[in-house]
Parts: C-alpha cells; structure tokens; sequence
C-alpha cells in the first residue's frame, strides 16, 4: 500500500491548523469553503481507514490459503495493527456521529416545541430572565428570544437581533455548522474546522445585520449587552467549554469594530485547494489497493 | 456586504410587514406593562410613521399575539403570555441539557472571560 492512504489524515491536520489561521482573514460569507473541505477530507480519510480495515481480509486463513494454492508468497504489506487501529477508529466515528445527529434532531425539536408554546408568528418569547436568543429552522423558520434579551436593549439593538437571527434562516447555516459537526464527528482531527465554520456564520450574520441597520456600531453594542448580560462565564457558557481563542464575542465585537471584510479570493481557493488534494489522495490509495488486490489475485 | 437574499418587491412588502410585526412586539415584551402606541413607536425606534405601529398592533391584536385595555380614549397593548410556564420550563429543560446538546445550541451571543467582560464595559461606557 502507498503512503498516500495515510496523505488525507496529514492533510486534515493542515486545514485544521490553517482554520486557525485564516480564520481572521477569509470573508465570513465564505463558510462554506471550510465546510466544502472538511467534507472532502472527512471523506478521504474514512476511506482511506476502510482501505487498510480491508487489508486485513488478506490474513484471513481464507485468502492466505487460496494464495499458497496458487503458488503466492502472501506479504502483508499493511501491519496488522494499522488495520485493526483502522476499524477501531471507523466504530467510534460512526458512534460519535450518530450522537452529533440525535442531539441536533433533539435540539431542534425541543427548540420549536418551545416556540409552539409562545404561539404563532415569527417571533417567539419565552418569559425567562437569561438573555438568550436562537434561530429556530422549520418551516417558517422561527426566532426565539427571552424577555430578558429583550429587556436589556432599546429598540435599534432588538431590530439586530431580530436582523442577525433571520440571516441565520435565510443563509441556511444550520446545514453548514451540521455538516462542519459531522465532518468533526467524522474526524476528531477537523475539530478547529468545526470551530471555525461555527465562528464565521455568526459573523456572517453580524455583517447582514449591520447592512440591515445601517451601522455595525449598532450590531458591536447589541452584542456587547448581551453579553455582559449573561455575566462573565455564567448563564450563556459556550461548548465546547474551552471556545478556541479569537472565536468569541469579544473577537466579533472586535471584528465590527474594525473595517469592514474585504474578499480576499486567494484564501478561500487555497482552503478548496486542500481539500481537492485530499480527494486526489484517496483516489491514488484506491488505485494502490486495488493492484494489491490484483497482485493477490493475478487472474 | 454581500447578502444572499434577493427577493421580489413583492414578497419584500410583505416580509417588511412581517419584520415590523416582529419589532413591535419585540418592544411590547421587553416594556413592564401596557403602553399606548405612541410608547410603542418610541421604544420600537427607526422612525416608524404613528399610523404604521397603530396598524401593526391592531394586526397583532387580532392574531390574538397582543392583548389591550381600554385607558379613557386609548388603547395600552401588553403581549399575550400564552403558556408561558409550560414555555419556560421547556426552555430551563432545553438549557440545561448535557454537553453534546448544549454543543449544537447556535446562541446569539456567549460568555466573556473575566477579562474580555472587563474590556467591552469599558467599551460601552466610552460610547453609551
């Protein structure tokens, strides 16, 4: 087997570590190229797990036996070990993927079983004192706010929120951060891409909030409040628990503050680059199996 | 910045009407009793024309979304709390859901370090 089944692991280590990166620096309406990534590498690499999970069909006594029959001096090419670590590893991804979809299915439904109880309309508001407020997708999408974020902002800054959440249904980012999730779940390794995809549909939204209102300003304050409003590591704690540094609040406010994003193009081709060179990489693996498969059987 | 959203100036009317619906009673819940529309209008801010928040709040009413009292001549609209038990314990319930819930919640803003908190009050005082 060539290197290159072990090429898409190396390279999700690298989109991960440019995530970080370029984070700051890539237009926040170009999520989707992360997400685009992480799925062709999510992919790659389980691929590339189920081609030397496959190898260890070659020591079974089925095929050793049938290759001593016709005269082949069977050499295992792939240790064992890495074959089992493979099949090791495709179970627990499968597990953990299966725990990221049941707990979004849950999550929504809860989140528009809330909105149910508040009656109809766009807006819903539960009557709790924690400053929170959600984007609920369905159809209708809905929004779901407390009356304590409501409270804690005169009428400029709820047209934000209201203007933020509705950018979320409209741009359809629940399928992007569920997607990002699943390559995440997929591939531990593509856990900063997760973060990263995460990061910029809020500031995405920040940004169509601040052209709905006019002022990002506006759109810093409103986020500020609310905020401060949860109290620091209290009521609105993000998960995972330690938030990568540069992807909170602070770094939105921080970001409305300064000039507005310019498109850099070079930077999102370089993230699909990455990605393409990832699935290039599975395909040459397959190719490198399938003649070991075909050295194993010569007819 | 770019936008997805496009629609026709039709469908843009309507979802205008919509959007100030959702400000209007927005405004109503965030205020401690009944208010006259002229309070609506101020609190919901943006200029709006008097007639447009009376129309609004006579729509809302009779989605039975506001509810309003008569004050001599006028009328002091206050939101409809429906179940708003049932809606708040679901919404403590969905809060306070294990790791990998609370990981999917997409919240419109999170918690601040002691330090970071430090840092934007002082950005708020400097332009309140």
């Amino acid at each position: 087997m060539t290197i290159s089944v072990y090429v898409p692991a190396a390279l999700s280590l690298l989109l991960a570590a440019i995530s970080r990166i370029v984070v700051g620096r890539i237009a926040p309406t170009r999520a989707v190229v992360f997400v685009v990534a992480a799925m062709l590498c999510a992919a790659a690499a389980t691929w590339g797990l189920v081609l030397l999970a496959a190898t260890l069909l070659g020591d079974t006594t089925l095929v050793a036996d049938e290759a001593l029959e016709r005269g082949v001096q069977l050499q295992d090419p792939v240790p064992q070990l890495i074959g089992v670590t493979a099949v090791a590893l495709l179970i627990s991804g499968a597990v953990r993927v299966v725990r990221v979809l049941r707990a979004r299915r849950a999550t929504t439904r809860e989140l528009r079983a809330v909105c149910s109880s508040c009656g109809t309309g766009e807006l819903a508001v539960v009557a709790l004192a924690a400053p929170h407020a959600f984007a609920v997708p369905g159809r209708p999408g809905r929004i779901l706010v407390t009356r304590g974020l409501l409270s804690v902002l005169d009428g400029d800054e709820r047209r934000v929120v209201l203007a933020h959440e509705r950018a979320h249904l409209e741009s359809r980012h629940h399928w992007l951060r569920a997607a990002a999730e699943v390559c995440a779940a997929v591939n531990p390794v593509l856990i900063p891409v997760r973060e990263a995809v995460a990061f910029l549909v809020e500031r995405s939204a920040d940004e169509h909030a601040a052209a709905v209102t006019g002022s990002r300003e506006l759109v810093a304050r409103a986020l500020t409040k609310v905020a401060l409003a949860g109290g620091p590591d209290g009521e609105l704690r993000a998960w995972p628990a330690l938030p990568f540094a540069g992807c909170g609040v602070s770094a939105r406010v921080a970001a409305l503050q300064s000039d507005p994003p310019r498109p850099e193009p070079l930077v999102p081709s370089s993230v699909l680059a990455l990605g393409v060179a990832t699935a290039i990489a599975a395909v040459q693996a397959t190719i490198a199996f399938y003649q070991l498969v075909y050295w194993l059987w010569p007819t | 910045m770019a936008t997805r959203v496009s629609r026709s100036s039709r469908t843009s009317a309507r979802r205008a009407a919509g959007e100030l619906e959702a400000e209007v009673l927005a405004a109503l819940w965030a205020a401690d009793g009944p208010v006259t529309a002229a309070r609506v209008r101020e609190a919901v801010g943006g200029a709006l024309a008097y007639n447009t928040v009376q129309t609004i709040l006579v729509r809302l009413y009779e989605k039975g979304l506001i509810g309003r009292v008569a004050d001599g001549r006028r009328h002091e609209y206050f939101a409809v709390k429906g179940a708003e038990e049932l809606a708040a314990e679901q919404m403590q319930a969905l809060l306070s859901r294990g790791r990998d819930r609370q990981a999917v919640l997409q919240r419109f803003a999170t918690s601040l370090s002691v330090e970071d908190a430090r840092l934007l009050q002082a950005m708020l005082r400097r332009r309140p």
